[in-house]
């Protein structure tokens, strides 16, 4: 029966259901790094991280912050010339690292996740007052009062909502996440 | 009148009220009923699927059930939630498990999804429902003179759905002209505009606004037209911190593109809800 | 007599490790999958006499849908299916410190990570009596 999966494996297990093709079919050829509008600000380009998977270079892959900073934008994904999902991997890897906590602490992106499937899971709507706080804590004076600032005038125009919205019927709703995640709820 | 189930979104509830309301007005005058769906619920945006895929599926599924219940094909105006209505519909006609596992979710608000409907961005109701000939034929108020960057951004084009035409896509320039304006050539028009990491990563974001920013103006646009709440915002709202955070002098006026289509009909600012900006629209509109 | 075969599916490598030495210390022949597809076909074609089912793996919370997908199939729903799972830890941000729901789970029994070696090899050891008595019947 199947070995022992090395890293690798292990996030190919997580994409066992991606509709592209595996990491190790990656010819390193750097299309993705050179599509990538965010390559500049992550430690590793896309292409290396997908390099370090396939060389099990676990610790050094969950450390950094590349998929973190992948803004979900589908061009590597598109211009792949092996087919791989980029965009889909980064997904995978994201989801390693928040089940397993091994996400950096000053990042901002895991704990803004959560937030904002809590808040989707308790009202069925999001909220952009709750999510605030998951990105000002790492925000200097200055950006928050420019935050503040343009939710005045948000506010002022009619476009920011004083009030979280809410679905009518959330009991139902609640029911249906607790048949996929079974876990809350219980008498 | 053709009739769509019409799924907002939480951005279009108020940060993107104007959108909400263009898009609706707009689709009328053209014979298009865009009826809002009942008690719909956030579809997820990205993050449920740094989580678990399943439940995001889930969430999507709700609203598309609610859709096909009315027996209507689902429009949605945000990239995002397209996408992900988009990819949730065919996930599920593809994967009788994945079906199945979902609707015994769904039966816990008494709903079913058979995989009968489609799924739709706005901007494709009013490029292939209604037509680019069939607009300009109705258009009472060209806009001439008015140079429009015709921001596509990400997700209507990627991923992949069908066939369509990736790095080169030509309907939103086509749909811009049909109103009289002209569609300057905008080459970062395909560039993400940062999504979610305008709070997530912050200075990454900024930077992809600011670059967009400059290659509008270096397109030599009076006003960018955006299809996506998300890159209205980014674009618009933030361009105060571009400004602040780089020594750029940007006063570029982002708008949707049913607010100039509506203005090219003959609706009235107001209705559009132009006048709700931060960096106002008026001066170059005439 | 045979040796008893229980199947493993679970995405957790170094777990794995653990449980599979555990069981195979007390003699039985344990296989394993890393990722619900594999399992799947890996149950329909093996002959098992118990599996143990995580949860969260592949794209999200599977076990559950796997659980639901064996106790459909008539051919497997009489196979007894213990699962083990970490998913209050692994996303206990959604539902701090509430317990898992039972109704929601088609699963005979269910246990949390991490599990001691003991009570683990007296639960199969349970499991497996009881499918034996069910299926004399």
């Amino acid at each position: 029966m199947a070995a022992k999966p090395t890293f690798s494996q292990e996030i190919s297990n997580l994409l066992y259901a991606s509709h592209g093709n595996p990491l190790k079919t990656c010819i390193q050829c750097g299309t993705c790094s050179g599509t990538c509008p965010v390559a500049e600000f992550m430690d590793q380009t896309p292409r290396r991280l997908i390099g370090m998977i396939n060389a099990d270079l676990k610790e050094d892959v969950l450390k950094c912050n590349t998929y973190w900073f992948c803004a979900s934008c589908f061009h590597c994904t598109v211009r792949c010339p092996a087919g791989i999902d980029i965009a889909d991997a980064m997904y995978a890897v994201k989801r390693y690292s928040i089940w397993h906590k091994t996400y950096s602490e000053d990042l901002v992106g895991p704990t803004f996740s959560e937030t904002f499937v809590k808040t989707i899971a308790r009202s069925g709507r999001s909220y952009e007052p709750i999510l605030a706080p998951t990105y000002m804590f790492s925000m200097g004076i200055k950006e928050v009062l420019q935050e503040a600032y343009m939710a005045t005038q948000m506010m002022l125009k009619g476009r920011m909502p004083v009030l979280p919205a809410k679905i009518k019927r959330l009991d139902n709703f609640k029911e249906m996440i607790r048949r996929i995640i079974p876990v809350g709820g219980a008498e | 009148m053709k009739k769509f189930a019409y799924f907002p979104g939480c951005s279009l509830d108020k940060i993107a009220l104007s959108y909400n309301h263009s898009s609706v007005d707009t689709a009328k005058l053209l014979g298009v009923e865009l009826q809002e769906l009942d008690d719909w619920n956030c579809c997820g945006a990205t993050t449920y699927f740094h989580v678990d895929q399943l439940l995001a599926y889930t969430l999507v599924a709700r609203n598309l059930a609610q859709a096909e219940k009315a027996g209507l094909d689902l429009v949605a105006p945000c990239s995002a939630c397209y996408k992900n209505a988009y990819f949730t519909n065919k996930y599920i006609k593809e994967d009788p498990d994945l079906a199945e596992h979902i609707n015994f979710a769904l039966e816990g608000d008494d709903l079913q999804f058979n995989g009968k409907i489609n799924v739709h961005h706005i901007i494709e109701i009013f490029v292939n429902e209604v037509g680019v000939e069939e607009i300009k034929a109705k258009v009472t108020n060209p806009l001439e003179g008015l140079k429009v960057a015709p921001y596509y951004g990400c997700q209507i084009v990627r991923p992949r759905k069908d066939g369509e035409n990736l790095e080169n896509p030509h309907f939103f320039e086509e749909l811009v002209e049909a109103m009289g304006a002209e569609a300057v050539d905008f080459p970062y028009r395909l560039r993400c505009c940062g999504g979610s990491l305008i709070m997530t990563s912050r200075h990454a974001a900024l930077d992809m606004v600011r670059k967009l920013l400059q290659n509008a103006v270096d397109s030599g646009a009076d006003v960018i037209a955006t299809a996506c709440p998300l890159c209205q915002v980014n674009l618009e709202c933030y361009q105060l911190q571009v400004n602040d955070e780089f020594g750029t002098t940007f006063k570029m006026p982002v708008m949707y593109f049913t607010q100039l289509l509506g203005l090219s009909l003959g609706l009235s600012k107001k209705k559009l809800g132009i006048g709700s900006e931060l960096v106002s629209a008026v001066p170059v509109l005439k | 007599m045979t040796q008893t075969k229980l199947l493993i599916i679970d995405d957790d490598p170094d777990y794995v490790d653990g449980i599979k030495s555990i069981l195979e210390k007390a003699d039985y022949s344990v296989d394993v999958a890393y990722n619900p597809k594999d399992g799947f076909k890996a149950l329909e074609s093996g002959n098992y006499d118990l599996l143990l089912l995580d949860i969260m793996m592949g794209r999200g919370a599977e076990g559950v849908m796997v659980a639901r997908k064996i106790n459909k199939d008539p051919k497997l729903r009489n196979i007894p299916v213990l699962i083990i799972t970490g998913i209050r830890e692994q996303i206990a941000f959604l539902f701090p410190g509430q317990p898992v729901h039972p109704r929601f789970l088609p699963t005979d029994e269910l246990l949390e990570k991490p599990v001691d070696p003991k009570f683990l090899l007296e639960k199969v050891a349970a499991l497996l009596e009881e499918a034996k008595a069910k299926k004399a019947e």
